[in-house]
C-alpha cells in the first residue's frame, strides 16, 4: 500500500463525497415522510457545501497541496487488494468544482422543474447519489474505485432516464442506456482486471511507476490471432468503456434516447458529468494511453469520426433536446482527439467549458420546454424570446459559447484542441481528426443557431392553446441559469488567463505531473513555441461565424431554403433525419439474431427442458412426491417413531459389521 | 473468587460451579416464591428467571479462565468452551422466559414454569461441563425429565399432552440406548471420563472392536437423538407442534446447542481412537438428515412444523463441523448454533405474537398480506427467513460458508455439495412465508400482542442476523477462541 502524501484536511475530502450520500440516504429512504420542502433542502444543501468544499480544495490544490492515500480495505482475497482512498491533484480538484457546481446548478434547478411530481423526494434522492458517484469516479486513487463510480454513475443514469417508469418509451431509453454501456463496461473491466494481471496491483501509483519498465519488457500478448502489446490491449480495452459511457460511435446510440429522462438529468448526467468520464479517465490514465500508440491513433479516430458524424445527424434533427444531445455526443468526439493527440490538459479544459454551457443549453432548453407544455419539437416553437428574457439571453450565451465564438468559453478550448490536431503529427489520423473537427465546427455553429432561431426568432408556430401558457420560468428556474451563464461565458477566460491551463510544463503548468505526455510528441509544447495569433486569424473562428451566418440566412431570410435543399437532397436528408440507419444496422445485427436466439432459449430450453421435463415429471416432481411420503411415513404413531429408531441403529451395526 | 476456601472437606474449587450454583438455588427459591404469589403477580417469577439468567452470564464469564479447570473431584470441567456455550444457552433461556411473558399468562401455575425452564438450563449447563459420561447423563436427564413437564404444559390442550407423551416415550428409548453404549466402552476402558476411554481405546484389545462399535453406534444414537438427526428425528415434528410455541423456541434452541457441546466433547475426547468409523457414520446420517428436513419441511402447512423440519436440516449442516473434526469444522458448528439461536428465536417470536385471541397464528396461510398491516414484523421476519434459507449477507450465509468449507477441506466434497443443492431446496420453504407476506392479500385480522420485550426480541434477533451478516469476523473469532477446552 502506498504512503498517505497529504497537506490536505482528509476529514474535509471525505466531507465532499459523504455529504450528498447521506443526503441521497436521507431522501431515499425517509422522503416518504419528508415534505417535499424539506427533502430539497436537505439534498440542496448537502450538494451546495460538497460545493463549497471543492472549491476551498480547489484554491488549497492551486497553491500546490494534494492528497494520496488509502482509508480502508475493501476487499483483500489471496494478494488481490482492492483499498479504498483518494488522489487529489489539479486534474481531480477540476473535476471536482465542475461536477460540484454544476450538480448544485441542477438540484436548485430540479426544485422548480419537478414541482409537484410524485416521484420528487426519490429524483433529489437518484440525483445526489449520483453526485456521491461521480465524485468517488473522479477522487478515487485505484482502478476499482474507478470502476466502482463507473458503475454507480452508469446504475443512476439508467434509473434517472426511465425515472418517469410509466412512460413507455423511458423504459426502452433506460434499458437500451444500460445494455449499451454493458458492453462498454465489459471492455473496461477487462481492462481493469488486465491491469491487475500485469501489474500485480490497482493502485494508480504503482501502475503508473511501473508503466515505462513494463513497456520495456516488451510483453505481448495474442488476442484473436492478433498479436499485440500488452499495453494497447489495455489501453484499447479500457477506451471501449469510454466508448459506452461517453456516447462514442459505435456505441453512441443511447445518449440521444437518454433525453427520455427528464431535463435536469439531460444537463446534469448526459451532458456535463457523466458523459465526460471517459474523457476523464482517458486523462487520468495519460501515463498509460502514451504508451500505446496504437490506443492513442484509436482514440483520436473515434473521436474525430464521432464529431463529425454527430454533428452531421444534429443539422436535421427537429427534437430541441436531440438536437444538444447530438452535440453532446459531437463535443465529446472533440475532447477525446484532444486525448488522442496528447492534448489531454485541452481535452479537459473543453469537459470543463463545455460542462458550463452544455448544462446550461439544457437547462434552458428545459425552461423552454416546461413552458411550452412539455413540447420538444421546435418547429412547433418560435418567437418565445418575448416571453423568456432571461431564458432567452442565457441560452444564446450557450449558444455562442459552444459554436466557439470567442470570448465565450467554448472558442477557448475548442480552438486549443483543433490547433493541437493540426500540430500533432500522427500521419493520415492526425490529418483526419483536424479535418473532421474543423467541418465539425461549421455544422456545430449552424445547428446551434438553426436550433437557437427556430426556438426564439422566426415565426410565431406555437399552437394557441399553449400560447396562453407560454410564461418566463420561476426564479430557482433562471437563478442557476443565470449562474451557469457567468461559466459558460468566462470560464474559458478564467482558465486561459488565470489558471495557465494550457501551459504544458511540468513545473509550472496548472496540471503539472497529474497528467502526462511524452516529450517526444506534445502539441501543447510547439503551440507554446509559436507566437500566439488573434482570434481573427484562427480558422475555427471564422468556420463558426460562417455557421453561424449560414443560420441567419436559412432562418432570418431565405425561410425556403432549408425546404428546398431538403427535398432536392432527399437522400442525404433522411440519412442524417435517420441517424445514420445505426439503429436499423443495430437491430438487424444484434438484436434479431438474440431474439432468435432468446426464443430458441426459451421454448427449447426452459419450456421445453426445464418446465416440461424437469419440473413437471422431473426435480420439482420428485420432491414434491418425496416430501409427501416423508410427511406419510410421520404416522403420528410412537410405535412407527420407535421402529424407525430401533431400525437406525440396527441399520448401522449391521452396516459396520458387514464392512468389517 | 479464586481464595474461597471451605472449612470441611469439599470439592475443591467448588466455585467454578458457581453458574450452576445460582441457577440451582434460584430456581428452588423461585419455586417457594411462587406459593406466595397472588395469580396476577405471577410474572415477577419470569423476571426474577431473567435477572437469574443476567447474574448467571456475568458469574459464568467470571468464572472462565484461559485454560480447562476442574472441580468436584474432576467430575466437572469449565472451560471457555463450556462457558461459551453456557453463554448461548443463557441467552436462549432469556429469549424463551421473554417469549413466555404473554403466551402462557393464562395458564394455571405458570411460577411453576419458568422454574422448570431454569432446571432444563441447569441440566444443560452440567452437560456442556460435563467430562465423563455419569455427570453428561445427569445433566441430559435433568434437562429431558424439565423439558417433557414444559412440553405437556398445557395440560388440557390435548396435542400439547400428546406432544410430551411422545417425547417422554422417545427419550426414554434413546436415554436406554445412550446408558447401553456407555456401559460397552466402560467395559473396554473401565472408565467413564471421556479423555481415560479415549486413551483406553487407543489401547484397546483389537478382539474388543465389536464391542467398542456396538458401544459407538449406541452412544452416537442416544446423542444425535437428542439433536435430531435423522433417522432419530421423528419425535421432533410432533413434539414442536403440540408443545406451547415458547417452548418450542427454547428446544429448538438451548438443548441443541448442549447436545453439540456434549457431541463434540465426546467425539473428540473419548472417540478419537474410532474416527473414522464415526466419521462414515455421520457422513450418512447428515446426509440423510438434510435431505429429509429439506424435503419434508416443503410438504408442511404448519410453521412450527415447518420449522421442525428445518431444524432437522440445520442440524444436518451444523453436523458437517462436527464430520470435519478440525478446528474449523468445530468452530464453525459453534458459528452457525450462535446465529441459529438468533433466527429462530426472532421467528418463533414473530409467531408468537400473531397468536390471536385463543388460537395461534401458526398456519401459513396466517402471514398472508402480514407486511399490509405490520410491514415492520414482516420486515423482520423476511430478513430472518432470508437468513435461515442463507442467502447473502446475512448471517445465516456465513454460518453455512463456514461449515461446508470446513466439509469441503476435510474432503467431503460431495457432502458439501448434496448440502448445497439441498439448501437450494430449502429456499422453497422460506421464500414460501415470504411471498404470503408480501405478495397475498390479508386473509384473517390478527390482535397482534402488544408487548415491549417481544418488540425488542424481534428487533433484536432482526438486528444481530443482519450484523453478523455484514460483520461476521468477530462472531467467528469468538467461536474459535471458544475451543480452548477442547481442542
Amino acid at each position: 500500500m502506498g504512503e498517505t502524501i497529504t497537506t490536505l484536511n482528509t476529514l474535509e475530502l471525505l466531507a465532499i463525497p459523504a455529504l450528498p450520500l447521506i443526503a441521497a440516504l436521507a431522501a431515499g429512504l425517509f422522503g416518504w415522510a419528508l415534505k417535499e420542502t424539506l427533502t430539497h433542502w436537505i439534498t440542496c444543501l448537502a450538494v451546495i457545501a460538497a460545493a463549497a468544499l471543492s472549491i476551498d480544495i480547489f484554491v488549497q490544490v492551486l497553491d500546490g497541496a494534494s492528497f494520496y492515500g488509502n482509508f480502508w480495505t475493501w476487499m483483500l482475497s489471496d494478494g488481490f487488494i482492492v483499498p479504498i482512498g483518494m488522489m487529489i491533484d489539479p486534474l481531480t480538484a477540476i473535476m471536482m468544482i465542475t461536477v460540484t457546481i454544476v450538480s448544485a446548478c441542477v438540484h436548485i434547478y430540479t426544485i422548480g422543474y419537478m414541482h409537484g411530481d410524485p416521484g420528487y423526494s426519490r429524483f433529489f434522492s437518484y440525483i445526489s447519489a449520483f453526485t456521491f458517484s461521480m465524485l468517488v469516479l473522479v477522487m478515487g486513487n485505484n482502478f476499482f474505485t474507478l470502476f466502482f463510480g463507473w458503475e454507480a454513475v452508469g446504475l443512476f443514469s439508467y434509473l434517472l432516464i426511465g425515472f418517469w417508469f410509466k412512460r413507455e418509451p423511458a423504459n426502452y431509453a433506460a434499458l437500451k442506456a444500460f445494455i449499451v454501456n454493458r458492453v462498454g463496461d465489459f471492455g473496461f473491466l477487462i481492462g481493469v482486471l488486465a491491469t491487475w494481471y500485469y501489474f500485480g496491483t490497482v493502485d494508480y501509483h504503482q501502475v503508473f511507476a511501473a508503466v515505462s519498465s513494463f513497456v520495456l519488457e516488451g510483453h505481448t500478448l495474442n488476442f484473436l490471432g492478433w498479436e499485440m502489446d500488452a499495453i494497447t490491449f489495455i489501453c484499447l480495452a479500457l477506451f471501449i468503456g469510454a466508448m459506452g459511457k461517453s456516447g462514442q460511435v459505435p456505441l453512441h446510440v443511447w445518449l440521444p434516447d437518454s433525453m427520455e429522462g427528464p431535463t435536469p438529468i439531460s444537463a446534469l448526467i448526459h451532458a456535463a458529468t457523466m458523459v465526460t468520464a471517459g474523457v476523464f479517465m482517458v486523462a487520468r490514465l495519460s501515463p498509460m494511453f502514451e504508451f500505446s500508440e496504437t490506443a492513442l491513433a484509436a482514440v483520436t479516430l473515434v473521436g474525430a469520426l464521432t464529431a463529425w458524424m454527430c454533428a452531421t445527424i444534429g443539422l436535421v434533427q427537429n427534437d430541441i433536446k436531440r438536437v444538444i444531445a447530438y452535440s453532446t455526443c459531437s463535443q465529446l468526439g472533440y475532447m477525446f482527439v484532444a486525448c488522442g493527440v496528447s492534448a489531454y490538459s485541452a481535452g479537459i479544459f473543453h469537459l470543463m467549458t463545455h460542462a458550463y454551457f452544455k448544462s446550461l443549453l439544457f437547462l434552458a432548453a428545459g425552461s423552454v420546454i416546461h413552458a411550452v407544455l412539455a413540447e420538444q419539437d421546435i418547429r412547433k416553437m418560435g418567437q418565445l424570446r418575448k416571453y423568456m428574457p432571461i431564458t432567452y439571453v442565457t441560452m444564446l450565451i450557450a449558444a455562442l459559447a459552444l459554436s466557439g465564438i470567442p470570448p465565450f468559453a467554448g472558442f477557448w478550448s475548442k480552438d486549443l484542441i483543433i490547433e493541437a490536431a493540426m500540430v500533432r503529427d500522427m500521419g493520415w489520423v492526425s490529418d483526419v481528426a483536424y479535418y473532421a473537427l474543423l467541418s465539425g465546427v461549421v455544422m456545430t455553429a449552424f445547428y446551434t443557431f438553426r436550433m437557437f432561431f427556430l426556438t426564439f426568432h422566426n415565426t410565431d408556430r406555437v399552437p394557441a392553446e399553449t400560447k396562453a401558457h407560454v410564461h418566463e420560468s420561476p426564479k430557482v428556474i433562471t437563478v442557476p441559469l443565470m449562474i451557469l451563464a457567468i461559466g459558460a461565458f468566462g470560464s474559458g477566460m478564467w482558465g486561459v488567463y488565470a489558471l495557465d491551463i494550457t501551459n504544458p510544463e511540468v513545473i509550472n503548468g496548472f496540471f503539472g505531473n497529474a497528467l502526462f505526455v511524452m516529450d517526444a510528441h506534445n502539441p501543447l509544447m510547439e503551440l507554446e513555441h509559436e507566437p500566439h495569433h488573434a482570434f481573427y486569424l484562427s480558422m475555427p473562428f471564422w468556420m463558426a461565424i460562417g455557421g453561424i451566418g449560414l443560420a441567419f440566412v436559412f432562418y432570418f431570410k431565405e425561410s425556403a431554403m432549408p425546404a428546398k435543399l431538403a427535398s432536392t437532397f432527399s437522400g442525404v436528408h433522411a440519412f442524417l433525419l435517420n441517424k445514420w440507419y445505426w439503429d436499423e444496422l443495430y437491430e438487424k445485427i444484434f438484436l434479431r439474431p438474440a431474439q432468435c436466439l432468446g426464443t430458441f432459449f426459451w421454448q427449447k430450453a426452459d419450456l421445453a427442458i426445464i418446465d416440461k421435463g424437469m419440473i413437471h415429471g422431473g426435480i420439482v416432481d420428485s420432491v414434491l412426491a418425496g416430501a409427501a411420503k416423508l410427511r406419510r411415513m410421520q404416522t403420528g404413531m410412537v410405535y412407527h417413531y420407535a421402529y424407525g429408531m430401533v431400525i437406525g441403529v440396527f441399520g448401522l451395526l449391521t452396516w459396520l459389521m458387514l464392512k468389517a | 473468587m479464586a481464595n474461597v476456601t471451605f472449612p470441611f472437606p469439599y470439592p475443591q474449587h467448588l466455585e467454578l460451579m458457581l453458574p450452576e450454583i445460582i441457577i440451582a438455588i434460584m430456581a428452588m427459591v423461585l419455586l417457594i416464591w411462587d406459593l406466595f404469589l397472588g395469580k396476577d403477580k405471577k410474572g415477577w417469577i419470569a423476571y426474577a428467571a431473567i435477572a437469574t439468567c443476567v447474574a448467571t452470564a456475568f458469574a459464568t464469564i467470571q468464572v472462565t479462565t484461559g485454560g480447562a479447570l476442574t472441580t468436584f473431584y474432576g467430575y466437572f470441567v469449565l472451560d471457555p468452551f463450556a462457558s461459551f456455550s453456557k453463554l448461548l444457552m443463557l441467552l436462549a433461556t432469556v429469549f424463551a422466559v421473554i417469549l413466555s411473558l404473554d403466551y402462557m399468562k393464562d395458564e394455571e401455575n405458570v411460577g411453576e414454569y419458568y422454574c422448570l425452564i431454569l432446571f432444563a438450563l441447569l441440566g444443560m449447563m452440567l452437560m456442556v461441563s460435563a467430562n465423563n459420561f455419569v455427570t453428561m447423563y445427569l445433566g441430559l436427564e435433568l434437562m429431558a425429565l424439565s423439558v417433557y413437564v414444559l412440553v405437556g404444559y398445557q395440560r388440557d390442550v390435548l396435542r400439547s399432552s400428546e406432544a410430551a407423551l411422545k417425547y417422554f416415550i422417545l427419550g426414554a428409548l434413546s436415554s436406554g440406548m445412550l446408558l447401553y453404549g456407555i456401559t460397552f466402552l466402560y467395559g473396554v476402558t473401565a472408565s467413564f471420563g471421556f479423555d481415560a476411554i479415549g486413551a483406553g481405546l487407543v489401547n484397546a484389545n483389537n478382539s474388543a472392536h465389536g464391542v467398542v462399535m456396538l458401544g459407538m453406534v449406541f452412544v452416537l444414537a442416544g446423542l444425535v437423538f437428542k439433536v435430531s438427526i435423522a433417522p432419530f428425528h421423528m419425535w421432533t415434528p410432533d413434539t414442536y407442534e403440540g408443545a406451547p410455541t415458547p417452548v418450542t423456541a427454547f428446544i429448538s434452541v438451548a438443548p441443541k446447542v448442549a447436545g453439540f457441546v456434549v457431541f463434540m466433547r465426546v467425539l473428540h475426547d473419548a472417540l478419537p481412537a474410532v474416527q473414522a468409523d464415526y466419521t462414515m457414520i455421520l457422513v450418512v446420517l447428515a446426509a440423510l438428515t438434510i435431505v429429509v428436513g429439506n424435503v419434508a419441511a416443503i410438504a408442511q402447512r404448519n410453521i412450527k412444523r415447518m420449522l421442525a423440519y428445518s431444524t432437522i436440516g440445520h442440524v444436518g449442516f451444523v453436523l458437517m463441523g462436527l464430520i470435519a473434526a478440525n478446528e474449523a469444522g468445530y468452530a464453525g458448528s459453534l458459528v452457525y448454533l450462535t446465529v441459529y439461536l438468533f433466527m429462530n428465536m426472532g421467528v418463533f417470536a414473530i409467531i408468537v405474537l400473531m397468536r390471536r385471541d385463543g388460537i395461534q397464528g401458526e398456519l401459513l396461510d396466517d402471514f398472508a398480506g402480514l407486511s399490509k398491516v405490520r410491514p415492520g414484523y414482516a420486515l423482520a421476519m423476511g430478513l430472518l427467513l432470508f437468513s435461515l434459507a442463507g442467502i447473502p449477507f446475512l448471517a445465516g450465509f456465513w454460518a453455512k460458508y463456514v461449515v461446508f468449507m470446513a466439509a469441503i477441506e476435510t474432503g467431503h466434497l460431495y457432502l458439501a455439495l448434496l448440502a448445497i443443492v439441498f439448501s437450494v431446496v430449502g429456499c422453497f420453504y422460506y421464500l414460501r412465508v415470504i411471498k404470503y407476506m408480501y405478495f397475498d392479500d390479508v386473509r384473517i385480522e390478527f390482535n397482534f400482542i402488544e408487548s415491549i420485550p417481544m418488540k425488542m426480541t424481534v428487533v433484536v434477533t432482526a438486528l444481530a442476523v443482519t450484523a453478523i451478516g455484514l460483520y461476521p469476523d468477530p462472531v467467528m473469532a469468538i467461536c474459535k477462541q471458544a475451543l480452548v477446552g477442547l481442542i
